[in-house]
């Protein structure tokens, strides 16, 4: 149980830390701003109360002195200054280190952590005076719910909730001590009840204590006309007879001792004196039979209906991939179901087939969506990369993050997050120029680097794009000659030009500096999004900046797809970029004289036979079917001999044997057990269309290499 | 019926703490992440709340003066959850009509005592 607070803790606390992270340098920006701050205590006192609750006590105290710095700043005592935010920077990241500590990853410095606390002294206590920590300076007794044990304010932190078994709350004092009459006097604040305390609780609580007489004293009660219904005039005077000592007494009225007026005395320390004239005021209260006490009962009894209002819960992703790829199992047996039932003619069993169907649609949908995360924690992380760089490099240099609500599936941004690193530490260093220069230039000095997402069908894109000075065509052209990758005399088209970044071990830096350039180039970003069954793009405008779009799937596991029949062989073209399913003639085949091209309502659309693409024997059909499918190079269509219906692709990855088969993005298995493979309609018409130019091109020019596929424009 | 119990915190762990221990003691158990999402739950019927102070969008303090100009909610008994730091916060709390506190950190058993206290 507490393990699992812990481990909620942990989670929590590393949210916090980007949402402080994210407030210390949006304060950068703005250093008044009294809600970024009000934002940055909030997460700093947050880290540190749960984290004393779950017995991360060292991050508690450490947060503590940070926390006291922040709630300066909120009042106005402390500013705002950029060594401040470096500090709390740094502390950010300690406070993560302890972190990791906790979750089993090597020990946090606590030499580091001396090291910031001492300057946070300095900071928020410049005299030098001791500040006492939270474990020392507890002095605000605590609810004392055990007494006895806590008699003494808690001096320490001890985490408390590994003490398990816990002190009992069970009373602690001797049970068989003689018991005591005990004198109790109560007038409570006029407004107890309306603050919600009950005096009938304190009352049932006592007489857990003991045997209990209760005597009301009614004489402040006004006449009904200037009776205020909400508010107390009654005097309680109880008699208590219990081995209870005066503390657990106490302790039943803690929460209205302050406001009420309240006496607990022992009959046997009274002297006689005392206790006659006690008695004295006792008495006439006694002779009074007891009244009837109205009192507003909270609203017990209320129907408790909503108990089910819970926002969410945290799964751990093992958990849900374990889920997805059961799905994924369940998706392919109720191909085979589908199948089975069709053949078997039942109409029993084909409804039953239908309806397992609609739900096997239904929960691929759900628990697809479970692992869909939006871009935002991801973005926001770069933040602090582009802060710390732009001190690094003394460039100024703005993030300005959009569709940062975008969802992707979690795996996919899980393995995001170094490519996007690099392109962004690329900018940094390579494409945008220092002040001075871009002044030069006649741009504004600071400069901006947009990190954009998007939806396009079943694809998300993500641009970074920066307004630097761009790539230089020829320094690239003279730097892959250098490093042989091209002939001197190559020709080669702008598009072709940037995608030679792409290559291993390219690199326009002169030298390596420490930011990029460590032989780590832009054919890793390229390797990890085509892992991803990615595609990425290089837009170049020289003087003004580049931009990198990354094409990536929403998911990795499961598709919309449409099958369709090639001969004997069955392929899954990806449904959300279906546009519409026409009948190919033989008729219209000779209207195109020859060229692929056919007339779909009025429009011209060119298309590639599969059968023709993929050389398979296959007789061309009286009738064939065109699937217009809408890819990056416009409308295409995609001749087979017959489309066969929707279907739930479950993606199987390829071997190692098909990895450089670009067009075909993975394969499926059917109902009846046979693999169909997934077209990625946009490589392949990006195929067809560099095998055209190809072809022209090779007539006059050689290419040593060229794989330029990644880049077009 | 089981009563029901409005937890407000921004810290998810401890709401997550504060609701199992009471679901764990029968007790039916409403989450809200500050004032505002408090008081939109409050539509429900609800028998007790235990509140943070430090919160964003509406904080605790602001979320008792709210709660205490409800007139079904005038009685109902409300718990603020402080830290050792916030002695003049605490006073502000009762102030603005707060029945009773507990300061953090606090274990099970203490959260546990406390609520029977208030709500028996």
């Amino acid at each position: 149980m507490i393990d699992q607070y812990r481990q909620a803790y942990q989670e929590e606390a590393r949210e916090l830390l980007s949402e402080l992270e994210a407030a210390l340098l949006a304060l950068d920006g703005d250093r008044t701003n009294l809600d970024v701050v009000g934002r940055a205590f909030r997460a700093l006192h947050t880290i540190k109360g749960s984290g004393a609750m779950f017995g991360f006590d060292d991050i508690a105290g450490f947060t503590h002195h940070l926390e006291t710095a922040f709630d300066q700043l909120r009042n106005g005592k402390l500013a705002v200054t950029a060594d401040l935010i470096a500090l709390a920077l740094g502390a950010s990241d300690q406070i993560k280190a302890m972190l990791e500590e906790a979750g089993g990853a090597r020990p946090a410095d606590p030499g580091r952590s001396a090291e910031i606390l001492a300057a946070v002294r300095r900071l928020t206590d410049p005299s030098g005076s001791v500040i006492a920590s939270p474990a020392g300076g507890n002095h605000e007794p605590q609810l004392n719910l055990e007494p006895q044990l806590n008699n003494e304010p808690q001096l320490n932190n001890e985490p408390q909730l590994n003490n398990e078994p816990q002190p009992n709350i069970e009373p602690q004092w001797e049970k068989d001590a003689p018991a005591r009459d005990w004198r109790i006097h109560f007038r409570p604040a006029p407004d107890i009840l309306s603050n919600g305390a009950n005096p009938l609780r304190l009352f049932s609580e006592l007489r857990e204590l003991g045997a209990l007489q209760v005597r009301v004293d009614t004489a402040e009660v006004p006449p009904l006309a200037e009776m205020d219904a909400e508010r107390c005039y009654l005097i309680w005077e109880l008699v208590l007879n219990t081995p209870a000592p005066r503390e657990a007494i106490r302790d039943v009225f803690i929460f209205v001792e302050d406001d009420s007026e309240l006496s607990i005395e022992t009959t046997e320390f009274q002297s006689t004196a005392g206790e006659a004239s006690s008695q004295a005021s006792a008495q006439p209260a006694a002779a009074r039979p007891p009244l009837a006490v109205v009192v507003r009962q909270s609203a017990a009894g209320a129907p408790a209906a909503a108990a089910h209002a819970a926002k969410s819960i945290r799964v751990s992703a093992d958990k849900l991939d374990q889920l997805i790829n059961v799905v994924g199992e369940l998706v392919t047996v109720q191909a085979r179901l589908s199948e089975a039932s069709a053949r078997s003619n039942d109409a029993e069993i084909l409804e039953i087939a239908e309806v397992v169907e609609r739900l096997t649609g239904e929960l691929r949908n759900n628990s697809m969506s479970i692992r869909m995360l939006p871009l935002r924690s991801t973005f926001e992380r770069f933040r602090r990369l582009v802060h710390d760089l732009g001190i690094d490099l003394k460039k100024d240099v703005e993030l300005a993050i959009e569709g940062a609500d975008t969802e992707l599936d979690k795996t996919v941004i899980d393995q995001l997050n170094d490519p996007l690193v690099h392109l962004i530490r690329n900018s940094m260093d390579h494409g945008i120029e220092t002040p001075q220069a871009r002044r030069a230039a006649g741009k504004k000095p600071k400069a901006t680097i947009q990190l954009a997402a998007m939806h396009s069908g079943a694809q998300v894109l993500i641009r970074v794009e920066d307004d630097g000075r761009g790539l230089d065509a020829g320094a690239v052209r003279a730097r892959a000659v250098e490093q042989g990758l091209i002939e001197t005399g190559a020709r080669l088209s702008e598009a072709e030009i940037f995608a030679l970044i792409l290559e291993p071990g390219f690199s326009t830096a002169r030298e390596i500096t420490d930011v990029s350039g460590r032989g780590v180039g832009m054919d890793v970003v390229r390797r990890s999004v085509e892992a991803l069954r990615g595609t990425l793009e290089i837009a170049n405008r020289p003087g003004a900046g580049m931009t990198v779009t990354l094409r990536l799937p929403l998911t990795l596991a499961i598709i919309d797809g449409l099958l369709v029949r090639v001969g004997a062989a069955h392929f899954v073209l990806p449904l959300a970029n279906s546009l519409e399913c026409v009948e190919l003639t033989r008729r219209d085949v000779a209207e195109g004289r020859g060229n692929h091209i056919a007339k779909v309502r009025g429009e011209i659309i060119p298309y590639i036979r599969l059968s023709e693409y993929f050389q398979m024997q296959a007789e061309r059909r009286e009738r064939e079917q065109i699937m217009v499918i809408e890819t990056e190079h416009g409308r295409y269509g995609f001749v087979v001999d017959q489309v066969l219906g929707d279907h739930q692709t479950v993606i199987k990855n390829l071997g190692k044997t098909y990895r450089n088969v670009a067009e075909v993005s993975g394969a499926t298995i059917l109902g009846n057990g046979t693999v169909a493979l997934i077209i990625d309609p946009h490589r392949l018409v990006q195929n067809v269309i560099q095998a055209a130019s190809e072809d022209q091109r090779r007539r006059t020019a050689g290419i040593h290499r060229n794989r330029g596929a990644y880049a077009q424009k | 019926m089981a009563k029901t119990i409005l937890t407000v915190d921004d810290s998810a762990s401890v709401r997550q703490m504060v609701k199992f221990t009471l679901t764990d003691a029968g007790y039916a158990v409403i989450e809200a992440v500050d004032g505002q999402d408090a008081l939109a739950k409050l539509a429900n019927p609800v028998n007790l709340v235990i509140t943070d102070l430090n919160m964003p969008n509406l904080d605790g303090i602001g979320l008792i003066r709210r709660v205490r100009a409800i007139p079904a909610c005038k009685g109902m008994p409300i718990i603020m959850l402080t830290t050792e730091s916030q002695e003049a916060r605490k006073q502000e709390g009762k102030a603005a009509g707060a029945t009773g506190w507990m300061v953090k950190p606090f274990t099970t058993q203490q959260l546990l005592a406390v609520v029977k206290k208030v709500l028996g």
